[in-house]
């Protein structure tokens, strides 16, 4: 009775909750590791989203497609699709602060929800792409559910393991200490500039591979599926409270902001309608705010960074957290 | 703004320690500087000659040891307040504001001055008479030296009884230097103690009244200018030979 | 299409849309001088400065017109009040920071205003308002008043940088902050000062954007990519390239329905950002680069 429904929105939470811990572990390579702003993590999620979409699903009239690809093939190209996009705006952007990184991926979450609002033959403006196969998708809800969960924590895990391994490793070191001195940035020149434009790509890579997986989870896609502001600082917030640089503060941070996120939605969904509306907003508002009183009393987050060896020598595994 | 009773030392440095950050730079430091003296500060390079002046100035933590100003304990004050109690500080680099004029420079030199700015600026182009015709242009599109006389004039708008100077000739061609070594005995001249660090031993021993020598944050050796250039030991040791 | 029409139904309206980015531009401008980060909360702080005062207008009856200063004034007020809030604690540790927590501020700002006004469109006046004719050029009032206030606006900010005391320390800071510290000037004082030049260039802003089309609460950040761009356009830290760019991009986006669709209007600005920040980043007049 109840207890298949609350298991099943448990599995149907853990799926959210991967997902999201994904994107955040690409934000902490760009942020935690390089110390990039990428204000449009929106943007390549949904060029992940609509790249597999358009590569798996089935065809449609006046509307590129039906070209009915795996769905394997559909997420591969997802991810190499958003580091298309990550490419040459890192090539422009990252020589400079972070600043301008900030602003002009503003610009290509901007963009991108206008081409999907507007270019029918590309994505099916508003009405979305829809159909999508899902893989586990015949089985009993449960059991699909749970099935499509795997795949996520494969997915989240194999992320893990690959950022982890960027952190650990001595280039991810001299990154982090480079990270907020620019000066010293600039000193060791192009191999720096090259390491982070790789750190941002791969970032928005996983980021299209989100977007892709929740696509297929929804077996659609449509622009206004998600508020790209909302979807795009939820995942701020999640790693900065979670703890910006360690990897495992970027999943528990997702964990903790999702379930806040959600438990507040039930809650303001059984107020009445008008209401309601009022309280959607309610809660952008005290979201935006838990950031600066995180920012303020525990910028650190829940699971500090691990502290860099200055030693240099044998990789240690980090002392507590 | 007072003079101590004539005789005594108006800046005098006791067993000072700091640095920036983590590390110490200074060891415990001593100096004194009078009422109308050239003092040099002297010696190798990482000696902690430029921080010795930060951590008069506020600039750098002082973490041992007392800096006394006209007979007033200033250890810790922030910049802004030794600021108005009478020294002025002129960095080695980035010592003007690049786009505001000549004269908007030295207004800011003032912005403390509730009156008086008239006289302060006619004292300023007195000393330094080549920035009278400059004194619309940007600062930035001036010549090495005049920017130095910029610097100079800004932190003398606010009529300091001291003065420091880091490393006031710093890549500037020897005629200039000169040009500059002048300039400090005007200042001097004017009624104005002076506070200096050189890289150019030699040269600025020649007309400092005393000087310092410091090596690894710490004194080495003290004298008159002219006495410790003669002085050949000292000179190997510490001054380049 | 001959010249008058091509006037009457581009230029000006880019102009006057360039007024508005213009204004947002110096103030993005001054932040980037001044206290040397991307401000993200600008679009949303115009947003808030026109919604101010719709309240007056609806609430009070007042002329919109008189309601504009006090909407700039309030607006003044909250940006300093958002500084010493959300911004002072995190500029001592690092600027990235400051974006990110100005990129909250304008999520929250934004959520202020939908939830007391709502989502749907708004207006200062109803009806439709007709242009007059000026020898065939076809203006409307609150354009002629929009461009008015907005050249006496520039000039009093110019009047003000260059003959005050404060307007010498504002520049001084963002010439030098090190060198202006030293000099005695309060930059507390000269930070709070920049700030509520911020929030009254910011409230004309959004309100001459509301006066002149519509308000919605997604107004202001709508602005924002455009406004950055002016500021980066023109050249970092220098009012005369905001002004410039605000121009250049507002004539450039009416004129762009003639070959882009109206939807990618705000494409335009995005592409001549990342053109600018490649080829030349210091933007028209020379400015920064942070």
């Amino acid at each position: 009775m109840e207890w298949v429904g609350l298991a099943n929105y448990a599995v149907f939470m853990a799926i959210f909750i991967g997902i999201y811990a994904i994107l955040a572990l690409g934000l902490n390579i760009q942020w935690g590791l390089t110390g990039l702003f990428n204000a449009g993590i929106a943007g390549f999620f949904a060029v992940g989203a609509y790249t597999s979409a358009i590569l798996t699903g089935p065809a449609m009239d006046g509307r590129l497609g039906g070209f009915e690809l795996p769905v394997a093939v559909g997420w591969l190209g997802a991810m190499v699709a958003a580091g298309l996009i990550a490419w040459p705006i890192g090539k422009v952007t990252l020589r400079f602060r972070s600043d301008y990184l900030a602003i002009a991926t503003i610009g290509v979450a901007e963009i991108i929800r206008l081409i999907a609002k507007s270019e029918d033959w590309l994505t099916n403006s508003a009405r979305g792409l829809n159909n999508l196969p899902r893989p586990f998708g015949d089985l009993d809800y449960l059991y699909s559910q749970l099935a499509y969960l795997g795949l996520v924590l494969g997915c989240l895990a194999a992320a893990y393991l690959l950022v982890e391994h960027q952190f650990r490793s001595p280039w991810g070191r001299m990154m982090r200490a480079i990270r907020d001195n620019e000066t010293a940035a600039a000193a060791l020149g192009k191999n720096i500039a090259y390491r982070r434009l790789q750190a941002f790509v791969f970032g928005a890579c996983l980021m299209g591979l989100g977007g892709a997986l929740l696509a297929h989870f929804n077996r659609s896609i449509t622009p206004e599926g998600i508020d790209p502001m909302i979807a795009t600082f939820l995942i701020w917030i999640m790693l900065i409270l979670g703890g910006s640089g360690n990897n495992r503060g970027a999943i528990l941070g997702t964990a903790v902001v999702w379930i806040i996120w959600s438990m507040s939605e039930i809650v303001t969904d059984q107020l009445p309608t008008e209401v309601a509306i009022q309280a959607k907003y309610i809660r952008m508002f005290l979201i935006g705010l838990m950031l600066q009183l995180v920012l303020r009393f525990r910028p650190e987050g829940l699971l500090p960074e691990e502290p860099t060896r200055r030693s240099g020598g044998p990789k240690s595994d980090g002392g507590g957290s | 703004m007072s003079h101590t009773q004539t005789g005594g030392p108006i800046l005098s440095v006791a067993g000072v320690s700091g640095g920036y950050g983590g590390a110490d730079i200074l060891h415990g430091i001593d100096m004194t500087v009078g009422p109308h003296e050239i003092v040099g500060i002297v010696g190798p390079n990482g000696a902690g000659k430029s921080t010795a002046l930060k951590a008069i100035f506020g600039l750098v933590q002082v973490r041992g040891g007392a800096i006394r100003f006209e007979n007033r304990d200033i250890t810790g004050w922030a910049p802004n307040r030794i600021v108005r109690c009478g020294i002025g500080y002129v960095p080695q680099v980035d010592n003007v504001f690049r786009e505001m004029t000549v004269a908007e420079n030295l207004e800011m030199g003032a912005f403390l001055r509730r009156h008086g700015l008239d006289e302060a600026l006619e004292r300023v182009y007195t000393l330094f008479p080549d920035l009278v015709e400059k004194r619309r242009k940007a600062a930035g599109s001036l010549s090495g030296g005049q920017r130095q006389m910029v610097a100079f004039g800004r932190a003398l708008m606010l009529d300091p009884q001291l003065l420091l100077l880091d490393e006031p000739t710093a890549g500037l061609s020897p005629r200039y230097r000169e040009q500059i070594f002048q300039i400090v005995r005007d200042v001097r001249a004017a009624g104005v103690a002076v506070l200096l660090v050189e890289q150019h031993a030699k040269q600025a021993l020649a007309f400092c009244d005393r000087a310092y020598v410091l090596a690894s944050g710490r004194n080495r050796a003290e004298g008159t200018g002219p006495g410790l250039v003669a002085d050949r030991e000292i000179a190997q040791m510490f001054l380049g030979g | 299409m001959d010249l008058l029409s091509f006037v009457n139904f581009y230029l000006i309206p880019g102009i006057v849309l360039g007024a508005i980015y213009a204004l947002g531009a110096i103030g993005i401008t001054l932040v980037f001088g001044v206290l040397r980060f991307a401000h993200l909360a600008h679009g949303d702080m115009a947003t808030l400065g026109a919604f101010l005062a719709l309240a007056l207008v609806t609430g009070l009856g007042l002329n919109p017109w008189v309601a504009l200063p006090f909407a700039m004034a309030a607006t003044a007020v909250i940006a300093v009040t958002l500084h010493w809030l959300f911004y002072e604690h995190l500029r001592r540790r690092s600027a990235i920071l400051t974006v990110i927590a100005s990129l909250g501020v304008a999520l929250m700002l934004r959520a202020v205003v939908q939830v007391i006004w709502g989502a749907d469109s708004q207006s200062y006046v109803g009806g439709i308002t007709r242009p007059e004719s000026y020898f065939g050029i076809r203006i409307k009032d609150r354009e002629l008043w929009t461009l008015g206030a907005t050249v006496a606006l520039v000039i009093g900010l110019q009047l003000f940088l260059t003959f005050t005391r404060w307007g010498k320390a504002m520049r001084a800071m963002s010439d030098n902050p090190d060198l202006a510290r030293l000099s005695g000037i309060d930059t507390r004082l000269t930070t709070a000062l920049t700030w509520t030049i911020i929030g009254l260039l910011c409230a004309a802003a959004g309100f001459f954007l509301g006066i002149n089309t519509e308000l919605k609460p997604l107004m202001g950040w709508y602005m924002l990519l455009p406004m950055f761009a002016a500021a980066i356009l023109g050249g970092v830290g220098r009012i005369e390239g905001a002004i410039l760019g605000g121009m250049v991009i507002g004539i450039a986006e009416e004129c762009s329905v003639l070959f882009l669709p109206a939807e990618y209007k705000s494409a335009l600005a995005f592409v001549i950002l990342l053109i600018m920040l490649a080829v030349r980043p210091t933007g028209l007049l020379r400015g920064k680069v942070l």
